[in-house]
């Protein structure tokens, strides 16, 4: 692995395409994204937000283009980038047997967080699911499992929170709560790049938006 | 519909409202049909030819399974053996019965009738009975069938086997109405009746593995005609319990009726795909739902090893599947008492491999959810590790636990060659369930082959063999070779399948559509 560029921003995205058989979902796409700024990507259905989130990650490989986080190429399947990561997109599934707090204090401590029980407790008290620790995640509802989604980037160290559609099934204290989580991210030094439809998270909390619409 | 508006449900007018209802949907039914008379007649043809001649070939397949066993079973042991095991897969089908009944309901609801029928003010009781009537019915004919094979490949003459299949019938309807009262009642004694069923089974196969029960039934009692009186008895009782479950039907909750209406397409769905690994996922979700909470258990080491923790914390907090395991360690030792020899460490193998399964819930999940490793700092491959290390553990010491059996049933062996065939058991069985739990589901973008079924994608065929597969490959030396240098080479053979399984790289999705 290449050593990290250490002037290098936090994420540099430079000629990203994909291409499905003859369709181009995305092309050359370009953008950095520096500590404590966030960037939102926005745009109409299948304009390519998700595919570009899921290459940005790794998750997906791109058909041309390059993905840096502070320099060094992001390969979903290093440790480091893991560690540095914070992803939540749609296929975020949960263990059936382990409690809402079990999940939480089972990625803090994978992450070796100090002080991981207040860090959990908090975070449970911040995304407003205390009342639901001990709930196993087939209980939950939509909305509650989203928080939980959401809650489980928050209890492990990171750099860059990359977020597919945050504001999906939250309802308006939700998105008061996220937009307000999400400034405080960028206060502390993160990165976030999210991608959304709803202009008022955008306006809330984007310091730069990029509009996919005619990628497409 | 009458009943509404408070008062009371008059359930007589309310039967008849809802025999009317019935009648209204068979006739929507009916009109929407497009099939013609010809159509249904050459369908219906096709369905009594396919029956009667498959039946003839079954017919025929167990009275040369039962020739072939009687020639072959020719010492005592052997004969006492297989005269006592019908008695105990009798009671394994009983048990089984009242699982499958209490996993499904056994009365269930679709989604769609319970959002439209239950919440009308109709008698549940006549929407149910007929409900009752088929399961009960199904239940009979699983008996019926089980039973004549059971008894017949027991070598039992025609008087016995056809008692012997009356009273294992009449257990099986019990069983289903007990499960009936279980749903009107709470789970409580459905579970405590499973468990006693299970314990039963379990207690007849260590009698048979340590040669007790055949030693003091001579054949000539085995053989002996069941008693009418006994199997009178049994019917009376299930009979008893059917009546039970039919006066609890009108106090029957919508809650208790759903989820086996929802839990049974998603499992028709998987099974239509022969995808056993999504069926394991779907029944095991629909338990822990069903559970909806638990005591939180916090705390334990970081890293990987905390996914090591967590699989402990869930042994602690469902012990059944290491009950299980444990309990199934007997059948190795039945096989030895059997005779079967060289063949012990395969059963073994294959024990250890279905019983083991239970086991692997964690690894299961972050083997199917790419996200959830994703939330962990560490390889793909030191997460599958770290999910296999308490199966693994268990699954080894099931393997040397099952050397006595090893040394009892193969060719003068050392202890120390027991031993180590003892671990390659154990290894493979590892290895096993270590391909079935991580098995990508089957892919539909393959090419299809042609088969009197239809179509099939190529890795569906794959699907239903994964794990054995692997159990066939790790096992072969053992059957094939001495027993040092075969345990030697099915270890070798286990450590490169699941340094394989284990160090495959993260599979990307690179043809979303």
């Amino acid at each position: 692995m290449p050593p990290a560029d250490r002037a290098a921003p936090l994420l540099r995205v430079r000629g990203l395409r994909r291409r499905y058989g003859d369709v181009d979902v995305f092309t050359d796409l370009s953008f950095d994204l520096s500590a404590g700024r966030a960037l939102a990507l926005v745009g109409p259905n299948g304009s390519g937000k998700s595919t570009a989130l899921r290459c940005i990650t790794g998750v997906e490989r791109p058909t041309s283009g390059t993905v840096e986080l502070a320099g060094t190429p992001v390969d979903e399947r290093s440790p480091q980038i893991r560690r540095d990561l914070a992803v939540v997109l749609d296929d975020l599934d949960f263990f059936p047997d382990l409690s809402v707090v079990e999940h939480l204090d089972l990625f803090a401590r994978a992450h070796r967080v100090q002080d991981a029980d207040e860090l959990v407790d908090a975070v449970l008290a911040d995304v407003g699911l205390m009342p639901q620790a001990a709930q196993l995640p087939g209980t939950l509802s939509s909305g509650q499992g989203r928080r939980l989604a959401l809650a489980s980037a928050f209890v492990r160290p990171r750099r860059l929170l990359v977020l597919d559609e945050p504001e999906q099934r939250l309802d308006r204290n939700g998105l008061d709560w996220l937009a307000g989580r999400l400034n405080a991210e960028k206060a502390q030094g993160l990165g976030v790049l999210l991608a959304s439809h709803d202009a008022t998270l955008v306006e809330r909390v984007a310091d730069d938006v990029l509009d996919l619409g005619g990628a497409g | 519909m009458g009943a509404a508006g408070g008062g009371a449900v008059d359930v007589g007018a309310a039967g008849g409202e809802v025999r009317a209802l019935r009648r209204q949907i068979r006739e929507w039914r009916r009109g929407r049909a497009d099939t013609r008379l010809v159509d249904a007649l050459s369908d219906a043809y096709i369905a009594v030819f396919a029956t009667v001649m498959l039946g003839s070939m079954a017919v025929n397949v167990v009275r040369h399974a039962r020739m072939a066993a009687t020639s072959v079973c020719v010492t005592e042991a052997c004969s006492n053996a297989r005269s006592v095991l019908p008695w105990v897969f009798a009671g394994g089908v009983v048990t089984v019965t009242l699982v499958i009944a209490r996993t499904f309901g056994p009365l269930l609801v679709s989604p769609a009738e319970a959002a439209w029928l239950l919440s009308a003010p109709v008698d549940r009781a006549s929407l149910l009975r007929p409900r009752l009537a088929f399961a009960a019915a199904l239940a009979v004919g699983a008996g019926v069938l089980l039973g004549a094979l059971l008894f017949t490949l027991g070598g039992f003459a025609a008087a016995p086997v056809a008692g012997f299949t009356a009273a294992l019938a009449a257990a099986c309807l019990a069983a289903v109405a007990f499960a009936v009262l279980g749903q009107a009642h709470g789970p409580r004694m459905g579970r405590v009746a499973t468990w006693a069923s299970g314990a039963a089974v379990w207690a007849g196969l260590l009698l048979l593995a340590t040669d007790v029960l055949s030693a003091r039934l001579s054949p000539a009692q085995q053989l002996r005609p069941v008693m009418t009186l006994p199997v009178v008895a049994l019917w009376l009782l299930a009979a008893g319990l059917c009546v039970r479950a039919v006066a609890a039907l009108p106090r029957l909750h919508r809650d208790r009726l759903t989820p086996g209406g929802s839990l049974l397409p998603s499992l028709s769905g998987a099974l239509a795909g022969l995808d056993l690994a999504l069926m394991y996922d779907i029944v095991l979700s629909s338990r822990w739902r069903a559970r909806a909470t638990v005591r939180p258990v916090r705390g334990g080491p970081g890293g990987a090893w905390a996914l090591v923790w967590r699989d402990l914390v869930r042994l602690r907090r469902s012990a059944g599947p290491l009950v299980l395991l444990t309990a199934s360690l007997v059948v190795p030792y039945v096989a030895a008492t059997l005779g079967l020899g060289v063949a012990v460490p395969a059963v073994a193998a294959l024990t250890a491999f279905v019983s083991g399964l239970g086991l692997c819930s964690g690894l299961r999940v972050l083997a199917r959810t790419p996200g959830l490793i994703r939330c962990l700092p560490m390889s793909a491959t030191a997460v599958r590790s770290a999910g296999l290390v308490v199966p693994g553990a268990v699954l080894l010491g099931w393997g040397f636990a099952c050397a006595p059996a090893i040394h009892r049933a193969m060719p003068p062996v050392s202890w120390a060659e027991s031993l180590a065939v003892g671990a390659a058991v154990g290894l493979g069985a590892v290895a096993a369930v270590a391909r079935w739990v991580t098995a990508a589901p089957p892919d539909y973008s393959r090419p299809l082959v042609s088969s009197p079924a239809g179509a099939i994608p190529t890795t569906l065929i794959g699907s239903v063999a994964r794990g054995l597969d692997v159990l066939l490959l790790v096992t072969a030396p053992l059957l094939l070779a001495r027993p040092g240098p075969g345990a030697l080479a099915s270890v070798v053979l286990a450590g490169i399948v699941l340094a394989v399984l284990l160090g495959r790289t993260q599979g990307r999705s690179q043809n979303r559509a």
